[in-house]
């Protein structure tokens, strides 16, 4: 999760731009949401709908925003 | 024999379903009502940015360039390596360590803190410039998503710090520590938020 944080720093220091690059950094958000999710708040081996509502939550935002940047290409 | 074997296929039966029962939310059930709350409202918030941007792709690229960036990613290993302090609490104290509990939860206060002093000394160069939630509408957004999100880290701070003051007083064991895990799903929680907001705001472009 430290190197996918230092990644997504790289991406902004280096000025990379393009939906290429806004995949790669909402793939990496949702990634390390998903660790967080399932590791951090151990929610592994919970209810199935409690892992829908928060995996939902964090990969429906994580699309939604990539169709909003896409929009504006 | 009869009665045996139905005993014995009721007893295995039982067994695996007891085996194969989803575990409870970690945690007080009422803090994960809170928690899909505050995740709805950011994710309101979120969208709110995203949506605007898209009418305001230039602004929002030409003043998104003003954030600080090192800030920002600084505070993310921050909170990712708070939330891991909160984690090893809650395995010291299922491991009956309660001494252990209570110095990982002040680890994890000592990351909000940090959090707290590297985001204020990022608003003093704002406020400093003159930048204020009226300036334009990218600032506003930045302003109110950050404070926001500012205000929530305060809170996570508080019932962290509630929770290692009952630990210290003896409140929890390894048989009891539900409070321990209630504070570990909201700081959590933090992480998440933050884990979403840091690229939108500072990176994404």
């Amino acid at each position: 999760m430290l190197l996918l944080t230092l990644s997504t720093y790289a991406m902004g220091k280096l000025g990379f731009s393009g939906i290429a690059v806004v995949f790669f950094l909402l793939l990496t958000a949702a990634l390390k949401g998903t660790f967080i999710i399932r590791d951090f708040m151990e929610l592994r081996d919970v209810s199935l709908l409690w892992r829908v509502i928060m995996y939902g939550w964090l990969w429906i935002i994580c699309l939604a925003i990539a169709i909003t940047y896409i929009i504006s290409l | 024999m009869f009665t045996f074997i139905y005993s014995l296929k009721y007893s295995i039966v039982t067994t695996i379903q007891i085996e194969q029962e989803p575990k409870l939310l970690p945690g007080d059930f009422a803090i994960w009502m809170f928690i899909f709350m505050e995740l709805l409202v950011f994710a309101i918030a979120f969208l709110s940015y995203a949506i605007v941007r898209v009418q305001n792709v230039e602004m929002f690229n030409e003043y998104q360039l003003t954030l600080n960036r090192e800030l920002g990613a600084a505070n993310t290993l921050i909170l990712i390596t708070s939330s891991y302090f909160v984690i090893r609490a809650v395995h010291a104290i299922k491991g009956n360590n309660i001494k252990g509990c209570i110095v990982w939860l002040y680890a994890a206060l000592g990351g909000g803190s940090a959090f707290l002093i590297l985001k204020s000394m990022e608003y003093y160069d704002k406020f400093s410039q003159g930048i204020s939630l009226s300036t334009n509408t990218f600032y506003m957004f930045y302003l109110s998503l950050t404070m926001f999100h500012f205000l929530h880290v305060i809170l996570g701070m508080i019932i962290l710090l509630a929770v290692a003051i009952k630990a210290q007083r003896g409140a929890y064991s390894a048989q009891d520590h539900i409070g321990v895990e209630t504070g570990a799903s909201y700081w959590h929680m933090v992480d998440l938020v933050w884990i979403i907001l840091f690229p939108l705001v500072y990176i994404i472009r």
